[in-house]
């Protein structure tokens, strides 16, 4: 049996060890913000926040991430609904399209800003390696910087 | 899944009612006015009145808009609620929600794509006809940049029909005449005795009033939404992860399904070799030959699906097109180009008089474009039940809910179930691009379905399957000749391109009656290549479809991806050997095309275009007219010593006629320009043994935020009634990066991608141009 918490709340899951994380958050918790884009690590839609690193949890087996707290898109916002500052920038600079690979920018950007509060294009360009069929570059770009003068004001 | 409209919405049997909304309304502007186009009268359902086929008011206020089109992340939900929201005088807030309807009523139908025309301008008896024909089906497609173009009227329409049967109400609820009423914010107000109704407490009454023959729209200049930026309906739920894609869908008792479809396009299965093996996996209870084309493993969960499809043994019938390989296939495009027998799609003038020897100078040049694939976020996915009662209900991301009707019969046909109807749930959708409009995963989805009646199956494919086993935009090659007078400008231009025609292979698989017509002339072929806004005085255009066991689809702007790459490219060509300037050359070209010459200025200016730039960096330019708007672009390329290449900024012009939701067709813009440079500078689908190549993002890869250029978009403004705007953002790129690359270093790149993809670490890549590739 793995231990995990996840989105705040504990769960236990039994006899899935080899699962990816992608597979158990979505078929066996219910999780459906991370997304199944390649399976291969390449795309980033299925990234959630795994002790605070941002991973794609399509390569991660359940078992390798015993104790581990795991975030999802969904435990972005705060227990009262109201959106994380990396929400409210997607959402001020209108940057989704269809949205199905903007779980995991979500998730990377959160990342990114923990570690480096007030990124520069080029520590963007290396931390957010995810896929956007739909072209929402320069939106994204936009909405990571909004996101840190946002959270540099408090 | 409540259904918006009672059976009183399937009004299309008993239409001999008439006199509803949408007839009468239509009448109006001349359109439609003979063709049975009816939705339901006015009624009340529990607490809302549905006043039309896109309107629904409820008791609390909140407004419920039928939107008729798949939202697959190009925001149409959104501009179409505003059309209606204008003219039903609502605040555009959180009160409204858009739904794509479940009922295929003729009054959804899409005419605008496949008569290449605004419904209302469509006149005449073969117009008539095509339209009753549509309607009947109903066609529902959301496809050719055509969403807005179809539905600027009817939602419009709509919203007026809806305002005036509130207003209606409100006159007989206070006892004074229509015409001292007036609205805003969706109140009913009376100035004269200082009170207001709500629309919400007028919804009983107002489903009652008769809708108005001639519902008369709002001049533009009082237009309070239309024109001005609104944010998207669906984006805040979009940051929670909240939506329920195709590939979300849950059901009770649902089953999944993984696939696994010959490598070869056309074989089938000769042998699966180890069946109960893989049935003897982890939660799998089925494995089944679909079609006798595919293997199909369904199971408790799709991670046990796809972990057991990863252990079939296949064996896979031969065909003719086993040895069939990249380069034989270009062979045979090359070829094309020299045949005897092209389709002559334009000769005006005399062509041939010009290239005469010594008549003038000749530029010739020949292009080429790859196979692609559409690759779009979510794989394919469609999930289907066969309830008991044989009813058949289904939910896919599709762009098409005809071609998923058409799907789930075909599908469950093949396990000799015939559902006694089909219902259809358009799920949120993942991206698009022409490759939902195929009903492949929908066919197979429904086969299982039928297997395990009472139980619904969602089949996902893997991304595997989504790029090599599916369907794909044709490589294409093209020879240009332009002869050259004193002034330099064309006198007679001579364009010939040889590609798989889309269409007929498209309609073989998702048409159930006829094939589609003749491949030859397929105009998906040829759009883009005509260049009809330049002043050329002898021009002549030509095609050949080159067949292939490639399966060919709608792919985002089709034709204009590769025919605005090769003729923007030559004109620049053109330029070039006349010494002249790309904007100058293209400005006498445009000469007599007005709206074609301001966008191209106006992105020229916006460029900064003849500003001086450091070596190794260069502007190109490039202009299309398509999908009835006009788009320029300059883009800005940086190419290092070694051969790496950036593209540093695009800038974008467009004429799109009236805007909409002007932030909407931006975000079209910068989306289809960040496809382009994907598409113009990586992507590539290749063939080795008759089977495609690449299988994932490794090697069919995308731009990442790394090297992803800066866009800037200005909108030129117009006073045409709305062009599509889906599409034409990734027209022109192509061409303009292969004129900066030109500008940049003298090398004229006639081959699309026009770069190779290196890896220099995990997820990073550049690129490098092909000549200077490892
Ligand atoms: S699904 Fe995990 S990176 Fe693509
Ligand atoms: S918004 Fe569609 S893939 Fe990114």
């Amino acid at each position: 049996m793995v231990s995990l918490t996840v989105n705040g709340s504990p769960v236990d899951i039994s006899g899935k060890d080899d699962k990816p994380l992608l597979w158990v958050l979505r078929e066996d918790l219910g999780l459906l913000g991370p997304k199944y884009g390649c399976g291969v690590a390449q795309c980033g839609a299925c990234r959630v926040l795994i002790d605070g690193e941002s991973t794609p949890s399509c390569t991660v087996a359940l078992g390798a991430i015993a104790g581990a707290s795991v975030v999802t898109v969904e435990g972005l916002a705060r227990a009262d609904g109201t959106l994380s500052v990396v929400q409210q920038a997607w959402l001020d600079e209108q940057v989704p399209q269809c949205g199905f690979c903007q779980p995991g920018f979500l998730i990377a950007t959160t990342a990114l800003l923990a570690h480096t509060p007030r990124p520069t294009d080029a520590e963007i360009d290396e931390a957010i390696t995810n896929i956007c069929r739909c072209g929402t570059h320069p939106r994204i770009r936009r909405a990571i910087h909004r996101a840190a003068a946002a959270q540099a004001q408090g | 899944m409540p259904r918006f409209l009672s059976r009183r919405g399937f009004l299309f049997t008993g239409a001999a009612v008439g006199g509803t909304a949408l007839v009468a309304a239509v009448g109006g502007v001349g359109y439609l006015a003979t063709v049975d186009m009816d939705g339901p009268d006015g009624f009340v359902d529990g607490n809302r009145a549905v006043l039309n086929a896109f309107v629904a008011v409820h008791a609390d206020g909140r407004v419920v808009i039928q939107a008729p089109r798949t939202e697959m992340g190009q925001g149409i939900h959104t501009g179409l609620a505003m059309l209606v929201a204008e003219e039903l005088d609502i605040p555009f807030d959180d009160l409204i929600s858009v739904e794509h309807p479940v009922e295929q009523l003729a009054v959804y139908t899409n005419y605008a794509a496949p008569l290449r025309t605004r419904p209302e301008d469509a006149h005449g008896p073969v117009m008539w006809a095509a339209k009753r024909a549509l309607g009947l089906l109903p066609l529902m497609n959301t496809a050719g940049s055509s969403s807005t173009m179809g539905l600027w009227f009817p939602m419009r329409i709509a919203g007026a029909a809806a305002r005036h049967m509130l207003v209606t109400a409100g006159a007989a609820r206070l006892g004074v005449p229509v015409g001292e009423l007036t609205t805003s914010d969706g109140f009913v107000h009376h100035g004269a005795s200082r009170r207001s109704i709500p629309y919400g407490a007028l919804t009983r009454d107002a489903a009652a009033v008769p809708p108005p023959r001639e519902p008369v729209l709002r001049p533009a200049s009082a237009w309070r939404l239309i024109g001005r930026s609104q944010p998207r309906v669906d984006l805040p739920g979009k940051v929670r992860g909240e939506p329920v894609f195709g590939a979300d869908v849950v059901l009770p008792n649902m089953l999944h399904a993984a696939i696994r479809q010959a490598p070869v396009f056309g074989a089938g299965v000769a042998r699966l070799v180890n069946a109960a093996e893989v049935r003897a996996q982890p939660g799998v209870i089925d494995v089944a030959v679909i079609d006798g084309r595919s293997v199909a493993v369904v199971a408790g969960s799709w991670w046990q699906a796809e972990a057991a499809a990863q252990r079939l043994d296949v064996q896979w019938t031969r065909t003719e097109a086993d040895g069939v390989t990249s380069a034989g296939l270009a062979a045979s495009l090359h070829a094309a180009l020299d045949s005897d027998d092209p389709y002559i799609h334009l000769a005006e003038g005399d062509v041939e008089a010009g290239f005469r020897p010594g008549a003038a100078r000749v530029v010739e040049a020949t292009y080429t474009a790859p196979f692609l694939a559409h690759a779009c976020m979510e794989p394919m996915n469609a999930t289907v039940i066969i309830h008991g009662d044989g009813a058949a209900e289904a939910w896919c991301p599709s762009q098409s809910p005809l071609f998923m009707r058409w799907g789930v019969n075909r599908g469950a046909g093949l396990a000799n179930v015939d559902p006694s109807s089909v219902t259809c749930h358009i799920t949120m959708n993942g991206g698009a691009f022409g490759r939902r409009s195929e009903m492949d995963v929908v066919v197979q989805a429904a086969f299982l379905a039928a297997r395990h009646r009472g139980r619904p199956v969602k089949l996902m494919w893997s991304r595997e399957e989504d790029i090599g086993r599916g369907v794909f935009r044709s490589h294409a090659a093209a020879r240009l000749r332009a002869a050259l007078g004193p002034d330099g400008l064309p006198i007679a231009y001579d364009a010939r391109v040889a590609a798989q025609a889309m269409q007929q292979s498209a309609a073989s698989r998702n048409l159930p009656f006829g094939n589609g017509g003749s491949a030859r002339g397929d105009r998906f072929t040829l759009e883009g290549l005509d260049k009809a806004h330049y002043s050329f005085p002898n021009r002549r255009v030509r095609s050949q479809h080159v067949p292939s066991h490639m399966p060919i689809g709608a792919w985002r702007s089709n034709g204009f991806s590769f025919n605005t790459f090769f003729a923007e490219s030559f004109v620049d060509e053109c330029a070039a050997a006349a010494g002249a300037d790309p904007v100058a050359y293209r400005r006498a070209l445009l000469r007599d095309s007005p709206r074609h010459l301001a966008v191209l200025n106006r992105v020229a200016a916006l460029a900064g275009w003849g500003m001086p730039m450091p070596p190794g960096r260069g502007r190109g330019i490039a202009i299309e007219e398509a999908y009835e708007s006009v788009v320029a672009q300059v883009a800005e390329v940086t190419v290092a010593a070694d051969g790496e290449v950036t593209v540093d900024r695009v800038f974008c012009a467009i004429d799109v006629g009236i805007v909409v939701n002007p932030d909407a067709v931006a975000a079209q813009m910068e989306g289809g320009i960040l496809f382009g440079v994907t598409t113009a500078l990586m992507s590539a689908i290749t063939i080795e043994d008759g089977a495609v190549v690449e299988s994932n993002f490794h090697d069919f890869p995308m731009q990442r935020l790394r090297n992803a250029p800066e866009v800037v978009v200005e909108m030129v403004p117009s006073d045409l009634p709305p062009g599509g705007a889906g599409e034409p953002g990734i027209v022109p790129v192509a061409a303009a990066i292969a004129n900066a690359i030109h500008a940049a270093t003298g090398r004229r790149l006639r081959s699309l991608p026009l770069a190779v993809t290196e890896t220099i670490g995990e997820r990073r890549t550049r690129s490098v141009l092909r000549e200077n590739a490892a």
